[in-house]
């Protein structure tokens, strides 16, 4: 470090040098986008394969089907008569089933609330002892009685129940197996794996009467169709954009596609011949899936538990008939009985694009990591510019005497040089005002984060639109009321910009780790945080520091453009819901879920957000 | 006596804080007990409950190999009520915050960062007041995160300060027992003796004119150190009815590293790694570096007795066995001492940079590890080395900077400009 730091030092004084840093960042955004597009190219995308060899899926023969037949239209009969009698009436329907199976069945009250609404119901489920375990190890088959569309999962429950029948005669299980039917496809789920996992919220949710092992993996049947099906489609994304790990869902379509000749369909993409732009398309849906981190399915919840989970949904209409999902259901449990650990081959980081198609993280992550160093650049850069002492006087034709400008002497490699000592000193930052600015911003998104997750439903948009009008006006009342308070020099603006990136690209690098797209998309919003100012100027002069009139209106409408609260109505009119439900549905995923997609928002891109637009905002 | 306003001001606001957040959280200290980058093996909150739990149920403590801890703070916490356990520790972890504060400021207002017996620095008229480098303590997060964590460290951190804040005020004795109190608790303050004699020997004959030799002074004060380290052990054999026993679930865990923990430092993954046939030497080579720092800094610094200490601190917080957040935070609690060295340091903002992304970086890759299971050991390790190479940073940087400041009143004509090594 002694040996190389004069050679840094020197460097950094490279006026070149200082002017690079907004390019720089520019090009990290474009080369982080184009990155990101190229991934479902043949050279940089890969094909699945199954890692875990114990797995063997579609290597033995599937027995179900024939007789069992009539035994499913009887289940579905009794469902469809079951449809909307009171709670009580199912679970007890249900748990006879259960009883005359042979199997051992309890239920579950639960109870919750989020944005004024309640919702209730009961989960009722059996378990399978292994004939050849020893209870320590357990994989789910579970059925919501309504799927997320809210309809009557008929052929998925009816299926559920006769699967447990059929496994009850198989002596070669070494696993335990539990059959779940929850009453939704949100809340019931999460009561019965918390429960299970004694992280439930009493009083509210009722504890488990029976318990089996640590939850080996997790499959969902729902089949609401009136019809015979004509592709399974394969719903894989977790709480806060966890995955599960890619063997199962590489088990599920090589069963299903490669054993069973269906068609396998993913992230709602019933359409795919295997173009660029459908590869694209289905992966920008995956990524926007994960970056909202909604449950998208029962198997959302286990995922957070380190259960790996899917759903397979029965879709169109073409030759396929129960029987043959539940070949598939059965196929995929002889693989997950074959298990001798836990899933940790493969991969948990990936973004499929196709059912035989993915990348994994290695590949996509530096497309978000480039967009995160983007503002770690400016944010350095915006240090260094920050220390530099204000530009010497220009010469005037009046010799003046007394300012003679101070003269430091330079030797470097046999050369001398005089140079203005002004130009070399580094001046001492005054940085108290800026941290408590960019600290005091990010602790005030707790408000709208407060708000947003525990109002009522019928008022959830009114205070967003009331937020809306607020954040229309609020950069202005704050930057005129810092100007009346303590007028910010230009090293302060400099800093307070400074830090706020800083803060911004430390926040997003971290969350690339964990939740990849939200990542991306928070930092291509923020990207015009980075040029905001007079960016290309190095100079400290409040001339180059401060913004001209003109560009301060232009470049508040532009963030006012790209504001959180705007963004959010943006994405609700492009998908055609309502805020309210938009916000209800968050609110629920706070309160059930534990989703935390709402404290990036509120507490890491709006304050990022509101200091870079006090920053242009005009004052009056 | 008069109350100085400032300061009330400024303990008033670190305890309403600290209440807050421990009475309208409730959940936020047990959260917090858990994490790793506080609570090491050694200084845990709850292995001390569960230690506690059993002394009360006359079991002994030390059998089973859950409690590292002194014997002392067991009978220190056995007198807190059970029935008020939980405020009454809350009080008394904020209180331990407020006196480590005080004997800041005192070391502060004292004035020995800026000027000691040998050496007084050209820059000594930038400096901040008590008040001010208080404030920088009871505020920095990691402080806070610590209290509400409250491990054992905050008490080692508090004697460590005293025994600082005695010697800069002149008394040697008060000091060598708050030193002898602080390795008592956690044993490597024993590093610290050297330059803390230093210390009290450079304040006593600036205070004193005469002054006997440096040699008897420190025979003197060693062997009072060891004394009231063996008091302190005879005492300790008395409370546990007269077992030695606590001496190798104390001390020897912390030589000998048998619990292997995830924590902040260096040591664990190691130790995790390595062959069994190695384990002795390199536990010797371990602690040998970290020695060896000590009689480095006492030659090269000599003329500034409490930089050592200092410095010392900040290597202590990377190299130790046991890390946590709170020997980061002593380390950067002293080092606003130096406000006047901070204009020659070069890449505060860039180390400072690398230990926000550590610390950001750090709970993401140990979730990632741990619950999520996505990650593995290797995510957390790689952290927790950029962690240290953050602080690293800030020490060698702040050791540069002293010595440059020394070097320029030797070289006046240096000043400002570029040095290179030749």
């Amino acid at each position: 470090m002694a040996l190389i730091s004069p050679t840094v030092l020197a460097l950094r004084r490279d006026p070149r040098l200082l002017k690079l840093p907004p390019y720089l960042s520019a090009l990290l955004i474009l080369v982080g986008v184009v990155w990101l597009c190229l991934l479902p190219l043949n050279e940089y995308s890969r094909h699945t394969y199954i890692s875990e060899n114990a797995l063997l899926p579609g290597q033995v023969h599937t027995y179900f089907g024939g007789s069992e037949q009539n035994v499913f239209n009887a289940y579905k009969y009794e469902v469809k008569e079951l449809a909307g009698k009171p709670q009580d009436e199912i679970s007890n329907k249900l748990g006879e089933i259960f009883k005359s199976a042979g199997l051992r069945s309890a239920r579950q009250k639960y109870e919750y609330q989020a944005a004024g609404i309640t919702y209730t119901g009961e989960n009722v489920y059996a378990i399978l002892h292994a004939p050849r375990g020893d209870a320590t190890e357990a994989i789910v088959l579970v059925a919501a009685w309504t799927n997320m569309d809210g309809e009557l999962n008929q052929n998925g429950v009816a299926l559920t129940m006769e699967l447990a029948r059929y496994f009850k005669r198989w002596s070669l299980w070494s696993k335990d197996i539990i059959i779940l039917i929850t009453a939704d496809s949100r809340a019931g789920p999460q009561a019965w794996v918390d429960a299970y996992h004694d992280e439930h919220i009493s009083p509210s949710v009722a504890p488990l009467p029976i318990k089996s092992g640590a939850l080996q993996g997790v499959v969902v049947v729902d089949n609401a169709l009136d019809h015979h099906f004509e592709s399974i489609h394969i719903v894989y994304d977790g709480i806060n954009g966890q995955l599960p790990n890619l063997d199962l869902f590489n088990t599920a379509v090589s069963i299903a596609s490669g054993q069973l000749g269906m068609r396998v369909a993913l992230q709602r993409m019933w359409k795919h011949d295997d173009s660029y732009r459908e590869r694209l398309q289905t992966m920008l849906r995956g990524m926007v899936r994960q970056g909202l981190g909604h449950s998208s399915g029962p198997h959302s919840s286990f995922i957070p538990y380190h259960v790996d989970a899917i759903t397979l949904q029965a879709v169109g209409e073409g030759g396929q008939d129960d029987m043959a999902m539940g070949r598939c259901i059965e196929s995929i449990f002889r693989s997950l009985n074959n298990l001798l650990e836990h899933f940790h081959q493969s991969f948990f980081f990936y973004l499929l694009m196709q059912a035989d198609r993915f990348v994994s993280i290695g590949t996509y992550l530096p497309s978000a990591m480039l967009v995160a160093v983007n503002f770690t650049i400016m944010a350095i850069a915006l240090w260094i510019r920050s220390g530099r002492p204000p530009a010497p006087k220009l010469a005037t034709t009046m010799p003046e005497k007394s300012s003679k400008p101070e003269v430091d002497v330079i030797q470097k490699d046999g050369m001398t040089a005089i140079v203005p000592k002004e130009t070399i000193t580094i001046h001492e930052r005054q940085m108290f005002i800026p941290v408590s600015l960019v600290v005091s911003l990010h602790f005030l998104g707790v408000i709208p984060l407060y708000i947003f997750n525990n109002s009522a439903f019928e008022t959830l948009p009114y205070y967003f639109l009331l937020f809306t009008m607020v954040n229309l006006v609020l950069p202005t009342a704050l930057a005129t009321f810092i100007h009346h308070q303590a007028s910010l020099t230009p090293q302060q603006y400099l800093l307070l910009h400074s830090f706020s990136l800083l803060l911004l690209g430390m926040f997003l690098a971290t969350l690339a780790t964990l939740n990849f797209s939200l990542s991306l998309f928070v930092g291509l919003l923020s990207a015009p945080l980075s040029f905001i100012g007079n960016p290309f100027s190095g100079s400290v002069e409040p001339k180059d520091v401060f913004p001209s009139q003109l560009r301060k209106t232009t470049s508040s409408i532009a963030l006012q453009l790209v504001s959180p609260p705007v963004v959010v109505s943006a994405v609700c009119y492009f998908w055609g819901t309502n805020v309210g439900e938009m916000l209800a549905e968050a609110a629920f995923g706070w309160k059930v879920n534990g989703l935390w997609m709402q404290v990036i928002v509120w507490c890491v891109w709006w304050p990022a957000w509101l200091a870079g637009s006090v920053l242009v905002s005009p004052v009056l | 006596m008069v109350i100085d306003r400032r300061k009330a001001l400024l303990f008033g606001s670190a305890t309403t804080l600290r209440l807050l957040l421990f009475f309208a959280f409730p959940s936020l200290p047990d959260l917090l007990t858990g994490r790793v980058e506080i609570s090491t093996p050694v200084t845990s909150f709850k292995r001390l409950q569960e230690g506690l739990f059993l002394y009360t149920h006359n079991v002994s403590p030390y059998d089973g190999g859950v409690f590292h801890q002194a014997p002392l703070l067991l009978s220190l916490f056995a007198l807190i009520p059970s029935s008020l356990f939980s405020p009454l520790t809350s009080l008394l972890y904020i209180a331990l915050d407020l006196l480590c504060a005080n004997a800041l400021i005192q070391i502060a207002e004292s004035g020995e960062a800026g000027s000691s017996r040998l050496f007084t620095s050209p820059r000594n008229e930038l400096k901040w007041d008590g008040i001010a480098i208080g404030a920088a303590y009871l505020f920095n997060p990691f402080t806070i995160a610590t209290c509400i964590g409250r491990p054992i460290s905050v008490f080692t951190n508090c004697a460590i300060l005293y025994a600082i804040a005695k010697a800069v005020s002149g008394k040697p004795m008060s000091s060598i027992l708050a030193l002898g109190l602080a390795s008592y608790l956690s044993l490597y303050p024993i590093l610290l003796l050297p330059p803390l004699i230093l210390l009290c020997y450079d304040r006593q004959a600036r205070d004193k004119k005469e002054t006997p030799p440096i040699s008897t002074f420190a025979i003197k004060y060693t062997s009072l150190f060891f004394a009231t380290k063996v008091w302190f052990l005879y005492i300790s054999n008395i409370l546990t009815g007269g077992s030695w026993e606590f001496i190798s679930s104390t001390y020897s865990v912390q030589l000998l590293l048998p619990d292997l923990t995830p924590n902040m430092g260096l040591w664990w993954y190691f130790f995790i790694e390595m062959f069994d046939s190695f384990r002795e030497f390199f536990l010797g080579v371990f602690w040998l570096h970290l020695g060896g720092y000590v009689g480095g800094l006492c030659i090269r610094v000599r003329r500034q007795p409490l930089f050592i200490i200092t410095t010392l601190l900040g290597i202590f917080a990377i190299f130790k066995p046991y890390p946590s957040l709170s020997d980061t935070s002593l380390y950067f609690a002293m080092l606003p001492l130096y406000r006047h060295i901070f204009p020659l340091m070069r890449y505060t903002f860039f180390a400072m940079a690398t230990i926000l992304y550590a610390s950001l970086l750090g709970p993401a890759f140990y979730y990632l590890w741990i619950y999520a299971g996505s990650g593995n050991a290797n995510f957390f390790y790689a952290i927790t080395l950029v962690w240290s190479l953050g602080l690293s940073e800030i020490v060698a940087d702040s050791l540069f900077a002293v010595l440059r400041d020394e070097w320029e009143v030797e070289r006046p004509e240096m000043k400002g400009k570029d040095v290179r090594q030749i």
